[in-house]
């Protein structure tokens, strides 16, 4: 695990992984425990079908709000809020901590001293990032995979791949965001700083654009946008969407070593 | 002969703050190139902008006849680095640390990791963070030395090593330029320069002040001698004497430097009451000190 900067930086990384990846598991374990009781209790439906607007925009994932169906339960409890939460939390700590945490712990500069390029050495990193948000979007799947049928909540295993997915890429472009701040500046709270802000601002922009009535001119620019719109617990994977995140998020990849290469390293 | 450290007009500024103003010197292959200079005058961004960390504002910077700029791989390649201030990856043990530098700079195992490690008796199956300072600094050298660099940037190396410890340093550093290979060492300290380079530079808020063989600084050195008087002596009291300059003087008590033969100086002391007399050899505060006295006549 140590012959490479990609390898050396997976290593890293691994107790916090698993301390999320159990996060997640058991944040779905209790959602699929929850499930049958709000099934079964025909006061949820009437109680969730009179929520205002406001709640069921702000807490709905996709389609209409129905807490009692299980791509419905899932959407509104697990996906729309809590489950990107997660992922973003791990994904926005890594890509912060890939340069500017080495750079603020003051081992950037022995590692840049040796006959490793910036860019090189950004790649590196970056890659680590993509497997690693990939390793938690496929524990998330496998967790969904193995809980939904066990609570018969009626969620194929293509809308929940589509919906993990969406999941995976949304998180992936706020760790490169994170991941392209912290090697322009080598400020890992600046990093996480910005990030965070994105991913509420646009949050807030998206869940509440059918509202607001200018918002919806915004809507568009929020990531959030494309990972919920076309309710994949209920129609699958709509492929478009996913390119657009991806594409967000290979932009700040871009941008990364651009900034990495043209600036001064700093010391502690 | 070629040099492998080429610098001319090379200046760093940090937004308005200094860094180092038109450094410009040569360094030959196989000599120990001593960079001298009190804390904040610019040694290590001269060695930052070598390893490409930072960029210079102006200048040129050239080492194995390559720009640092954008050579900078291949440059580092032949280079091995010491940072003054090291900071190591603390969970890994000494061993899992050098090999990854090891694997970074394409060698197997610990390249010559283990025997350097033997040498400074470097234990390295403890956690980096359960070791000492001077330990931490043997890592730091090891990690340097270990693809038998052409170059060595190192950035004050014996800070927190036992004098046994700069021994064996000592001799590593001699088999190195036995070899042909070369040796920037940067310090505070003038007795370790003197000790251990061929020519030492000198830097001050940025700028070289004196370029010299060892030799001729050697020829420089002078005794600073502190007399306490029972009252203030006479203002020209120590005047004219051969070989003696006054540097400073608080009332009763007077700093003189001393070059040569100490008899002079005696016997102009014994003609006043002398309450203490300290003598001990110039460190590099006290050559500064001498060397803006002096002013004009070393200015040329």
């Amino acid at each position: 695990m140590l012959s490479s900067v990609f390898l050396k930086t997976l290593r890293d990384r691994r107790r916090g992984f698993i301390y999320w990846a159990l996060g997640l598991v058991a944040f779905i374990a209790m959602e699929v425990a929850v499930y049958p009781t709000v099934r079964d209790n025909p006061e949820f439906k009437k109680l969730s079908e009179n929520y205002p607007d406001a709640v069921k925009s702000f807490f709905g994932f996709g389609g209409q709000f129905d807490i009692t169906s299980g791509a419905g339960f899932l959407g509104i409890e697990a996906f729309s809020m809590i489950v990107p939460l997660i992922l973003i939390f791990c994904t926005v700590a890594a890509g912060a901590s890939a340069i500017a945490g080495e750079e603020e712990r003051g081992t950037l500069d022995l590692l840049l001293s040796l006959p490793v390029s910036r860019s090189r050495c950004l790649l590196e990193k970056l890659a680590a990032l993509v497997v690693e948000t990939l390793a938690l979007g496929l524990v998330l799947w496998t967790a969904l995979v193995i809980a939904v049928p066990l609570a018969k909540m009626h969620v194929g295993v293509g809308e929940l791949l589509a919906a993990s997915l969406l999941a995976t890429a949304l998180a992936l472009v706020l760790g490169m965001i994170a991941l392209a701040v912290g090697a322009a500046s080598g400020r890992r709270g600046l990093a996480i700083g910005v990030s965070a802000s994105l991913a509420v601002a646009t949050y807030v922009v998206n869940s509440l654009a059918s509202l607001v009535g200018w918002l919806e001119h915004l809507q568009w620019a929020s990531p959030f946008f494309y990972y919920a719109r076309s309710d994949p617990l209920r129609n699958g994977l709509d492929v478009s969407d996913l390119l657009v995140l991806l594409g967000i998020a290979l932009v700040a990849a871009c941008l990364a070593p651009i900034a990495f290469a043209r600036r001064d390293l700093s010391t502690p | 002969m070629t040099a492998v450290i080429r610098a001319e007009g090379l200046t760093k500024f940090y937004g308005e703050s200094r860094g180092v103003v038109d450094l410009g010197f040569d360094v030959e292959a196989g000599e120990v190139f001593g960079f001298l200079g009190p804390n904040g005058a610019g040694k290590t961004t001269t060695i930052r902008l070598m390893l490409d960390l930072i960029r210079p504002s102006v200048g040129r910077l050239e080492i194995f006849g390559l720009d640092v700029r954008k050579q900078s791989v291949a440059v580092r390649s032949r280079t091995g680095y010491l940072p003054g201030d090291l900071h190591l990856y603390e969970r890994l043990t000494p061993r899992e640390y050098l090999r990854y530098i090891a694997a970074l700079r394409g060698l197997d195992g610990l390249g010559e990791g283990e025997a350097l490690a033997e040498r400074f008796e470097l234990e390295l199956e403890r956690p980096i963070k359960a070791l000492s300072k001077g330990n931490r600094q043997k890592v730091g050298l090891v990690q340097a030395f270990l693809h038998r660099p052409d170059l060595l940037l190192l950035d004050e190396p014996t800070a927190g090593l036992d004098p046994l410890v700069q021994q064996t340093f000592n001799e590593l550093l001699r088999e190195v330029v036995a070899e042909g290979r070369t040796v920037f060492l940067s310090s505070h300290i003038l007795s370790e320069v003197q000790r251990l380079a061929d020519r030492v530079a000198i830097i001050r808020e940025g700028s070289l002040e004196l370029l010299e063989a060892v030799e001729t600084l050697r020829a420089r050195a002078f005794v600073r001698v502190e007399a306490t008087f029972s009252e203030p002596p006479p203002q020209e009291a120590f005047a004219n004497l051969p070989g003696v300059r006054e540097l400073e003087r608080h009332g009763p008590v007077v700093l003189l430097a001393l070059e040569g033969s100490a008899d002079p100086l005696i016997k102009a002391l014994a003609r006043y009451e002398v309450l203490a007399l300290d003598s001990h050899e110039a460190d590099l505060e006290d050559f500064f000190l001498a060397l803006y006295r002096k002013g004009a006549s070393c200015a040329e």
